[in-house]
């Protein structure tokens, strides 16, 4: 149960996903299917998740783009699994001199003009599927998986950290207001005075060449930590900013004023009374910071600012790939296709969470229907 | 067949997207070029010379900018070939290929420099009346001021002049002058006293680092805003990073009446662009855009680009060098002689010829063939089970260690190469590659943390084998500017480095240089692994007929005419 959803004009406040639901839909008959069927059509209506789940549901197209997204990171995750028992190789280690033998065949991995040899799928047991990287051999589906995992690993948990940075500054800010909301504020204008991918490469550049010394964090220059907190740290305004404008909102809400009564300390209002009513939006730009991140890894390891050699991420081997685009574009197509099936998937299903959290939409579509209880929607 | 468009589609839009990705580092394009009549400025005609197509802006490209646009500091073939129609030393080598390109010739000087007191004493005469390219007249003073600035910026060829006597104390004190070297404004003599004869000094006087600069020279890089010109060329803008732009020198002593056996070159002008992309650079050559790159094509091409175009627009140019994987002597673990060997052990010239796509023939020593001196051996055949064995004996497996390389092809794959090669025999390595715009001058700095081991490599300065195994003396260790990557310091081999190069090069001292390289070898100091071929492409509207390769400057600017 959502806690909003036991107090007085909880329904009332942005982001709460219960809000919507709790309206009485009359009008077009179809209009009217569809809200039922948010509710289960049993008369049952469940909390706002439920609800939210049961749209989502409904999206056929977002779950599909989950389904790869959840494949993709499952692939990666067996890499492991793939280099040691099909490719018998890892992702680092090159076949310059070796041959394959096939079939009373013999092939270069290498050929003496550098150009690598291409994908063999099943043809070579499975080694050197989808060919090898250009004049050093190594096996381009073990870098491809391999590479899947470090940017996903940077996706993922950049996400996370910008989360926590976003919201912890956000509620401080919002919440408190005043000189702490000054402070905090133009410290996110200094971050967002700068294009994100100016300030990420500067920084990726600087510590790409020392490493990171920072108290007790030492990273080493080709630690992936330093990609990550460099892209956590960067979108961070891009999810405060939002955070912040709602809290200020939700603030002077009447279930803030009764638990100030109630003798709620801050940091209990903050993260117990407006932190659950944020979910939906965090859980949105979460998955949205996911594609993003990705992006901007690929950008900064392609220029040599993100993940370094010899490691790989999908950006390193697109940057790879480029040097041998003219011999062997597949080699930048393959990663290039990771990238965009990737980030494509986490995109449409970020944009069906959207669509199944977010009251606004609903906003829209009860109003287009003329049917919506207006006392039970909140401030748009 | 829906599914098929359908794939078709992701894979065209992922390609779109990969492209426009790789885009981001790529350069801007230059405009067409072609003969013109501009009229040159100053006094002087500074009429080219031969029976081309004279005029036009010849319009070229290099991967990364060279490491200075100084003389006095510049030790790259980036550097060199840039500046070798902007600066005349006293003596130069001759606008020439192949052996005839190592001949010395009177530069600024009227002659070759008169050698007496057994060899320790070196007389020249500058010639008279020649000027910079800004007006102001030559002196015999700016030679010495040229040496001394050596000194003064800790420039990586000041350890050939530290037997200049003084030169030691100043190069220690950087006060007083170096005394040394006497000079007669008036009559333009220069006299040299060296503490010892020195074999190579002719050869010395004719490198870049002590052409003369006007005296008011900062004792700092000046390459943003490079010294006035003394040669067929001056430098009329210098952007670190984006590039350059010559024009003809005004005031060029053969323009006005000197006899300098010196071409003056044939365009007007020349703009050299930073293009970090090479292919980009091969299609702009292809397309005629840019006239001449100074990189070779990209591996990636380069047999492409040699079978389309050999004879036409592309030939092959083998090179004096050697390349090479320096390791740190003075620290751990390479402080170890068995890690030393270790490493030449597993390092594979094979591998390392297929990685330059055959640019480079596979070697394991310091001198290069085509050097006197050179004989052929082989102390570490390829053994990587004997790589291993040294290593656990040693007792230094899975000490972590840092690999340095530049990000220019193909020297990016050799990094990688070797960091795989130092995982697979034990040892903890990771890879640093660095910008080559700078990679030279941040591993030559002892002060680099990390500096264990790495990619380097060595194109001749002059045909003597000393230009090579100098590298490994010892004394010649500095803390900025530094070539001897490896800190090589052994003393008694040290000896024998100052002891030949104080002799003539004949049939016993090349037995006694290729002594010292099987005895470094022993050392491990380096693992070479290969001797390089460079190339030069042009436009179809360039006359390869008469472009030169000099062994020392590699392409001569001068040499290069717009055809009809």
């Amino acid at each position: 149960m959502s806690p909003d959803s036991e107090k007085p004009g909880a329904a009332a406040v942005p982001g709460d996903p219960g809000a919507a639901a709790r309206g009485t839909v009359t009008g077009d008959p179809e209009l009217v299917a569809e809200v039922e069927g948010e509710s289960g059509g049993d008369g049952r209506q469940g909390g706002p998740w439920a609800i939210a789940w049961r749209r989502l549901r409904r999206n056929k197209f977002a779950l599909f783009a989950l389904g790869v997204f959840l494949l993709i990171v499952i692939c990666c995750l067996l890499a492991p699994v793939w280099a040691d028992n099909v490719a018998h190789t890892g992702p680092n280690t090159t076949h310059t001199l070796e041959k394959l033998h096939e079939g009373g065949e013999v092939k270069e991995v290498v050929e003496p003009s550098g150009k690598a040899i291409g994908p063999q799928f099943f043809s070579a047991g499975g080694r050197f599927f989808l060919g090898a990287d250009g004049h050093l051999g190594r096996d381009e589906m073990v870098r491809l998986l391999y590479g899947g995992r470090s940017s996903l690993f940077i996706g993922i948990v950049a996400a996370i950290i910008t989360t926590i940075l976003a919201v912890v500054l956000a509620l401080l800010s919002g919440f408190y207001g005043g000189w702490t909301d000054t402070v905090i504020s133009r410290g996110m204008d200094v971050i967002w005075a700068f294009p994100v991918v100016l300030l990420s490469l500067a920084l990726g550049i600087v510590l790409a060449v020392g490493g990171l010394e920072l108290g007790p964090i030492h990273l080493k220059s080709s630690s992936l930590w330093i990609p990550t907190l460099i892209i956590g740290v960067v979108y961070t305004p891009y999810m405060a900013r939002p955070l912040r404008g709602e809290i200020f909102a939700l603030r002077e809400k009447e279930f803030i004023e009764a638990a100030v009564a109630q003798g709620a300390g801050p940091a209990r209002i903050m993260f117990l009374e407006i932190l659950p009513n944020l979910m939906s939006t965090i859980i949105v730009f979460f998955t949205l910071n996911i594609a993003n991140n990705m992006l901007l890894e690929a950008v900064l390891s392609y220029l040599g600012a993100g993940v370094q050699p010899p490691s790989s991420s999908w950006g390193t081997m697109i940057s790879e790939g480029f040097e041998a685009l003219y011999s062997q574009p597949i080699l930048t197509i393959i990663p290039g296709t990771a990238i965009l099936l990737t980030v494509l998937s986490v995109n449409v299903f970020g944009d069906g969470l959207r669509d199944a959290l977010d009251p606004k939409s609903k906003v829209r579509f009860e109003a287009r229907a003329g049917t919506a209880d207006p006392d039970a929607i909140g401030p748009v | 067949m829906k599914r098929f468009s359908f794939f078709l589609l992701i894979a065209l839009i992922a390609a779109v997207s990969a492209v426009a990705l790789a885009a981001c580092g790529g350069g801007g394009s230059t405009t067409g070029s072609g003969p013109s009549t501009s009229e040159p400025e100053g006094e002087g005609t500074p009429a080219a010379e031969g029976e081309g197509n004279e005029g036009g802006t010849l319009k070229g490209a290099y991967t990364s900018f060279p490491d200075y646009m100084d003389p006095q500091i510049s030790y790259t073939a980036e550097g060199w070939t840039a500046m070798r129609p902007v600066y005349v030393p006293l003596l130069t080598y001759k606008a020439a290929a192949e052996a005839e390109g190592s001949e010395i010739i009177p530069g600024l000087a009227k002659e070759l420099p008169k050698v007496t007191n057994g060899g320790k004493t070196y007389t020249l005469f500058l010639r008279p009346g020649l000027k910079y390219s800004n007006g102001e007249p030559i002196k015999a003073g700016d030679f010495k001021y040229a040496v001394e600035r050596c000194f003064l910026t800790n420039s990586g060829g000041s350890p050939f002049y530290t037997d200049i006597v003084g030169a030691e104390e100043f190069a220690k004190t950087k006060k007083g002058g170096i005394p040394g070297i006497k000079v007669n404004e008036k009559t333009g003599e220069i006299v040299i006293n060296l503490v010892s004869p020195r074999g190579t000094f002719n050869n010395e006087l004719a490198l870049m680092f002590v052409a003369p600069v006007p005296q008011s020279t900062p004792d700092e890089d000046q390459s943003a805003s490079p010294p006035p010109a003394s040669g067929p060329y001056m430098i009329t803008k210098s952007q670190p990073g984006r590039g350059w732009t010559y024009e003809r020198n005004p005031y060029w002593a053969k323009a006005n009446g000197k006899e300098i056996e010196l071409p003056s070159g044939h365009v007007d002008k020349i703009e050299i662009e930073i293009q970090r992309n090479q292919s980009t650079q091969v299609n702009d050559v292809e397309s005629g855009k840019l006239n001449w790159i100074f990189d070779p094509p990209p591996t990636d091409r380069y047999q492409e680009v040699k079978e389309k175009f050999e004879g036409t627009q592309f030939t092959a140019e083998p090179t004096i060098s050697t390349y090479y994987f320096w390791m740190n002597q003075t620290e751990e673990p390479f402080d170890n002689l068995k890690v030393r060997e270790a490493v030449n052990y597993a390092v594979d010239p094979a591998a390392l010829e297929r990685i330059y796509t055959g640019q480079i023939v596979g070697t394991q020593q310091i001198l290069p063939p085509g050097m006197p001196g050179y004989k052929k051996f082989e102390l570490f055949p390829h053994d990587v089970a004997k790589a291993k064995e040294l290593i656990a004996e040693s007792g230094v497996k899975d000490k972590e260690v840092t690999v340095w390389t530049d990000s220019e092809s193909p020297n990016n794959d050799a990094g990688t190469y070797y960091e795989g090669v130092l995982n697979e025999i034990g040892l903890k390595a990771e890879l640093k590659i660095l910008n080559p715009d700078n990679y030279f001058t941040v591993i030559g700095n002892t002060s680099t943390p990390n500096l264990d081991t790495g990619f380097a490599d060595w194109f001749q300065d002059y045909p003597h084998p000393n230009d090579f195994l100098f590298l490994l003396n010892g004394e010649n260790i500095q803390s900025t500017n530094n070539q001897n990557f490896s800190q090589t310091n052994v003393k008694p081999l040290n000896e024998k480095i100052d002891k030949l190069a104080t002799e003539l090069l004949g049939p016993q001292q090349e037995t006694e240089y290729a002594e010292l390289d099987e005895e470094f070898m022993k050392e491990a100091a380096w693992a070479p692994y290969g001797t390089r071929t460079l190339s030069l492409f042009v436009s179809e509207n360039i006359n390869l007929e008469t472009a030169i390769w000099n062994p020392t400057f590699e392409t001569e600017l001068t040499s290069l005419e717009f055809t009809e």
